[in-house]
């Protein structure tokens, strides 16, 4: 079921990657980002220096005597302020970025912004985690509008869980995306935490189904090096976390009256490269989840 | 990382917008299958691009993250979180539901905020809402959702202790622009509720809890400038979960 093998160049393929990227603008783009990004204020370095704690008043005291740092919102002692005291901080800088890529895209494109503000038609409903590291609009290189976006901690799926049963239901029945992609990823700090034996309070609920996972394969991983059981319990838990969304009854008709489509993804951090898990399911897979899952 | 061309972005979209005059079960399919290849070459492309720029990227990637920031934002489209904050893949902690809710009971945003805190030591939570938000719209309307119901009836609560400001306001569009705000608002103290917030505030003066509303008319961020020491204080007076022997949540 929803399977799609990454093999046509049909025309439409040659178009979108030729449109999307060969534009000289995205490319000046690229480059503007690409040097902020290998500036001074690098995203690994820390900016708080857990040390020296600051407190909230004297961050303000200080803003409030070098503004210059933050032109973009003059009003003295505002969060923005105290976080544009520091020069590092990435807060501020978000901020200030965010005004310039608004200002970039409607230059560029004067409606976008307004056709936004009409409404939504995203295609794709993204389960993924919430790991910095995968950023999924971006990684998927796509725009504002394209992907409606649910991440937790280790994309896990409960099936009680109301949060995600509600980003489901609106996608599917309200806005009727045409895939829905469950990505997990390598480096999982939910995987490797359900894979060792620490008690982690309110987590410990969460990362249940992982630990299922992780009883039901045993012998499996047990035999895996440490980082190769940690993909392995990743891609297991993108298949048991499908396996939820195909178990209800809006996503089983949408499958068979619109062709919904279901995506397992594993997003590698280490190399930025998705790939797609085989995730057919066989005729009786499929008739015994219809009979148990079908409701009219 | 890329600023996308939207003019071009445009044109890509119409190509898409055709779907829906496809007729035949097949050109569905092939449809399909196209528009999920070319995120296939998308990805591929940004890879690239990363690794031009900075070789070790991914290595670094590889090797842990360490954000400054978790976002909790809306799942809408419209508001991908990095791209509005101008930040890379490695900078902010992202979680996303409808209607950038925080609610007491829920385990799973609940979970996402305890993991922030306490392992990976976020300096900052963003709580960012948007304007022309369905779910908020869709908590205005007197219907029956069905599954929904019992999550957007957090926005519902949000009103009902609102309600006299709500109410003083005439102007219907603004009334619903305020309640963005307003629920914005509302999940920021959700935050600020949590033990690890305020344990971790107590101890390191970190994080600090922003809220924000996302312009779609124009892309630009509105800081509500809500002050956190001042929010903390108050929440704190019925709360306070900071000397606690039992520590979770």
């Amino acid at each position: 079921m929803g399977v799609v093998r990454l093999t046509g160049q049909s025309g439409l393929i040659a178009r979108a990657a030729g449109i999307s990227r060969s534009s000289s603008g995205s490319l000046l783009a690229t480059q503007s980002r690409a040097t902020r990004m290998t500036a001074p204020s690098v995203p690994h370095t820390k900016p708080f220096s857990i040390s020296t704690p600051v407190s909230c008043a004297s961050h303000k005291n200080t803003s409030a005597a070098s503004p210059s740092s933050l032109d973009i919102n003059p009003q003295p002692k505002s969060q923005t302020d105290i976080a544009g005291a520091d020069p590092t901080d990435r807060y501020a800088a978000g901020l200030r970025l965010n005004k310039e890529w608004a200002a970039q895209t409607a230059r560029d494109h004067p409606s976008l912004f307004p056709t936004l503000a009409s409404g939504q038609t995203p295609q794709i409903l993204w389960i993924g985690c919430s790991d910095s590291r995968c950023p999924e609009t971006t990684f998927l290189g796509l725009e504002p509008g394209d992907v409606f976006v649910h991440r937790n901690i280790a994309n896990v799926l409960h099936p009680g869980d109301l949060s995600s049963s509600a980003v489901i239901e609106y996608a599917v029945q309200h806005l009727r995306v045409n895939h829905v992609v469950v990505c997990g990823h390598t480096a999982c700090g939910g995987v490797a935490a359900a894979l060792g034996n620490k008690n982690l309070g309110i987590l410990d609920p969460w990362l249940f189904p992982l630990r299922q996972l992780r009883e039901r394969n045993l012998k499996l991983l047990q035999s895996m090096p440490t980082s190769e059981a940690a993909s392995k319990l990743a891609e297991l838990n993108v298949r048991e976390g499908l396996n939820i969304v195909k178990q209800k009854s809006i996503v089983l008709n949408a499958i068979q009256e619109r062709g919904l489509q279901l995506h397992g993804l594993i997003y590698d951090v280490g190399s930025g490269v998705l790939s797609e898990l085989d995730t057919e399911d066989s005729e009786e897979v499929i008739r015994a989840r219809l009979t148990a899952f079908q409701t009219e | 990382m890329r600023l996308p061309n939207p003019r071009i972005a445009s044109q890509f979209r119409q190509v898409f917008v055709q779907r829906d005059k496809m007729a035949s079960k097949t050109e569905m399919h092939q449809y399909l299958k196209q528009s999920l290849d070319h995120i296939f070459q998308n990805n591929k492309k940004w890879v690239s691009s990363k690794k031009e720029t900075d070789a070790s990227f991914f290595e670094k990637l590889s090797a842990g993250q360490s954000p400054d920031y978790l976002y909790i934002g809306c799942s809408d489209s419209r508001v991908p979180a990095n791209e509005i904050m101008g930040l890379e893949a490695g900078e902010v902690f992202v979680h996303r539901n409808i209607a950038n809710l925080v609610p007491n009971v829920d385990l799973n945003v609940m979970s996402v905020i305890n993991y922030a805190v306490r392992h990976l030591k976020v300096k900052h939570i963003i709580v960012c809402g948007h304007y022309n938000c369905g779910g908020v719209k869709a908590a205005l309307t007197p219907a029956d959702l069905g599954l929904l119901n019992p999550w957007l009836r957090n926005i519902r609560d949000v009103y009902r202790l609102h309600e006299k400001e709500l109410d003083e306001i005439p102007d219907e569009h603004a009334r619903y622009n305020r309640l963005i705000e307003l629920n914005v608002m509302e999940s920021c103290r959700n935050v600020i509720k949590t033990a690890a917030v305020q344990q971790s505030y107590e101890d390191n003066h970190y994080p600090i809890v922003h809220g924000w509303v996302f312009d779609l008319g124009d892309g630009l961020l509105k800081d509500l400038k809500i002050d956190f020491e001042a929010e903390l204080e108050d929440v704190k007076k019925i709360y306070c979960l900071s000397s606690g022997a039992n520590s979770e949540h």
